[in-house]
């Protein structure tokens, strides 16, 4: 293979986000193409696992969630249920042999802004090849 | 035949009685239990034949009694209700006192997943009150439960456990009350360390005139070793031991420490004869069965009585 | 309610490892209560097993539908319409709601895809736990609406043991004696002599019956 596969994340994130506009989705958008699909959602919490499991099972090779640091959360707790609906969703891809990081939460801790976030989460997932689901070896 | 239990014989009479405790092997062979059965010959009055402890496959306890029968020794059959429907239970009642044995002590048993098949299903279709309460109607009755009658009652004296040590301690007067109620004609303690807590029992039980009604046996168990103390501290519910004891085993060398466990069994022993209401003493020294006739002698307990078979 | 929890999903793939298009059936009711066969489960499995069966190249068709109760017959009669469409249906029911579909189309293979386990409640948010054994013959009112049979693990009428340690079961110290919680309860509603009474042998008769045990009411069929 002589091109370098090109990881498609599909990154929920909590529309408190630091500079997470729409007009910030969408330079976003631009700079990563295909790679990256930007999803905003109310709150982490409003994450459910059947949402990023059906992000892997049709177009993603990884899925994560930005939510709010512990406290900060609006709605109280949203961002700590978050984080154990991504630890099930974890259990069930690692039942049928996909790699956990496939999947992950970010609890924003630095306030970084979205632009960053999802430059980190790029990095953080490179090393995965690309999704047996996606590209079964034949 | 013996006609007669010896336990009830000797209670009857108004003298302490002794007993002891028998494991049976985890196999076949019957030598396992006349090895043990010479160990206590003369030395007590009834050999209690524990029934499947701790939930592990061993010998019948009906079969070992029959073995102990044959070699001319006093069994008490030991039944649990976690194995056996109310079918197989009176049907044992009935062979049991066929073959002579005579003294049968009903107990619930410990849980399935405590031992080796964790898996079988716990049977407790009777609890042990109501098996005494059904052992009672077969005997006074002559009939099943339901009944039916019987063509011959079987001969049985009836006895149940009680654990003074076990929670909630205000509910066991009341649980030993249902015993005697349901039939109990005497009761083995959980074995003995914490003096104060058991004279605490008793004094509810005279409280409520069950001395009066039922024969105590107090139960005690020698110390083997400081492990051994620490681990029966720890692990087995219902056994309250002192620290005291512990920390009297623990300064002791190790050769010594079954010397210590006799001594205090011993001493144990001489401070429940002077509680009001103990008929006598049930000794379970547990795969140590060569110390039950050393500890009956020093607690001048020797000789015991013997009666002509009928 | 009763409850249930989805089998290893090792075990479902094996299963369904015959079938090319199968109808994963959720059921609204208790499975769904207990997050285990609702239709949020079903569809997490669905997807689940569609990807993978794309890992293992194969060919897979789940489809995905929710009825309110698997176990009433007018809820899956509907289902008449569909199921010709599929080889296999694997169900989120608990048994009773398997086998009532099972019951309705013998022509469809249809796979458990949970494994029942308990009558109980929601004690707190993901945690349920058992409460009923289904005796026949409801003894609550006797021991101050806590069921021996069930909480107490010899179901003795007359307990407690001597394996009751510091209010806690011998099998394990997390679980409460349920006798202690008995006398607790009855003794603030100042009634604790009632455990003074002998209580009978219970009729197992009762649970067990002759056959699957049934209830007839004439009253209320058509």
């Amino acid at each position: 293979m002589n091109e370098k596969h090109k990881q498609k994340l599909a990154l929920f994130y909590c529309e408190r986000t630091p500079k997470s506009s729409e007009q910030d989705k969408q330079s976003l958008e631009q700079k990563y193409g295909k790679s990256i699909r930007l999803f905003p959602i109310p709150c982490g919490g409003r994450i459910e696992p059947l949402q990023i499991l059906r992000a892997l099972e049709e177009f993603a090779d990884a899925a994560y969630i930005i939510a709010c640091p512990k406290g900060k959360c609006r709605y109280f707790e949203g961002n700590l249920r978050a984080k154990k609906r991504v630890q099930r969703a974890q259990e069930i891809i690692k039942s049928i042999g996909l790699e956990g990081e496939r999947l992950g939460i970010v609890m924003n801790e630095h306030a970084k802004s979205l632009a960053r976030q999802a430059e980190e989460i790029m990095r953080s997932i490179s090393h995965l090849c690309p999704s047996p689901v996606l590209s079964p070896h034949r | 035949m013996r006609k007669m239990s010896q336990l009830k014989r000797i209670l009857d009479k108004g003298d302490l009685a002794v007993t002891a405790e028998c494991g049976p092997p985890k196999g076949a062979d019957p030598e396992a239990i006349f090895k043990k059965a010479e160990l206590l010959r003369g030395k007590v009055d009834a050999i209690n034949v524990t029934d499947n402890q701790t939930a592990t496959v061993r010998m019948s306890s009906l079969a070992a009694c029959g073995l102990l029968i044959s070699a001319g020794l006093d069994p008490v059959l030991q039944v649990v209700v976690r194995d056996r429907n109310r079918i197989a239970l009176q049907s044992d009642i009935l062979g049991a006192s066929a073959m002579g044995i005579r003294n049968v002590l009903c107990l619930s048993g410990d849980h399935q997943s405590f031992g080796n098949q964790p898996q079988t299903m716990g049977v407790f279709d009777l609890d042990s009150i109501q098996l005494i309460q059904v052992v009672k109607t077969m005997r006074d009755e002559g009939t099943i439960w339901g009944g039916e009658p019987l063509t011959k009652s079987p001969e049985l004296f009836i006895g149940a456990v009680a654990n003074p040590f076990a929670d909630p301690l205000e509910f066991r007067p009341v649980r030993l009350a249902k015993k005697i109620r349901a039939g109990a004609d005497f009761i083995q303690t959980q074995c003995v360390y914490n003096l104060d807590r058991f004279e605490e029992w008793m004094n509810m039980a005279r409280e409520r005139g069950l001395t009066e009604q039922v024969n105590i046996l107090a139960g005690v168990t020698p110390l083997k070793s400081s492990g051994m103390a620490r681990y029966m501290k720890n692990n087995v519910s219902g056994i309250d031991i002192p620290d005291k004891f512990i920390k009297r085993m623990e300064e002791i060398p190790k050769n010594r420490q079954r010397e210590t466990g006799i001594n205090i069994c011993v001493d144990t022993i001489q401070r429940l004869k002077e509680i009001q209401g103990i008929r006598g003493f049930h000794i379970m020294a547990i795969e140590w069965e060569e110390a039950v006739g050393e500890i009956v002698e020093r607690a001048g307990l020797l000789p015991r009585p013997s009666f002509d078979q009928d | 309610m009763i409850t249930a929890e989805q089998k290893p999903i090792d075990e479902i793939r094996e299963m369904i490892a015959p079938y090319k298009r199968i109808l994963a059936l959720g059921c609204g009711s208790c499975v769904a209560e207990c997050a285990a066969g609702g239709e949020k489960e079903t569809a997490m499995l669905a997807s689940t097993l569609r990807m993978a069966a794309k890992i293992d190249g194969r060919d897979i068709l789940i489809h995905e539908k929710t009825v309110d109760r698997q176990c009433v017959k007018d809820f899956i009669l509907p289902l008449d319409d569909i199921i010709d469409q599929y080889d296999a249906v694997l169900s989120l029911g608990c048994g009773a709601g398997v086998q009532a579909v099972a019951e309705m189309f013998p022509a469809a293979p249809i796979i458990p895809a949970l494994n029942t386990e308990f009558i109980g409640e929601t004690r707190d948010q993901g945690y349920w736990v058992e409460n009923c054994v289904g005796c026949g013959d409801c003894m609550l009112y006797d021991f101050g609406g806590i069921c021996p049979l069930t909480r107490c693990s010899k179901h003795l009428l007359n307990g407690p043991c001597g394996g009751s340690r510091d209010g806690k079961c011998e099998v394990d110290p997390e679980v409460p004696c349920a006798w202690q919680l008995i006398i607790e309860r009855l003794s603030k509603f100042n009634a604790l002599d009632r455990l003074e009474n002998i209580y009978q042998p219970k009729d197992w008769s009762m649970k067990q019956g002759l056959g699957p045990r049934n209830i007839i009411r004439e009253d209320q069929q058509r």
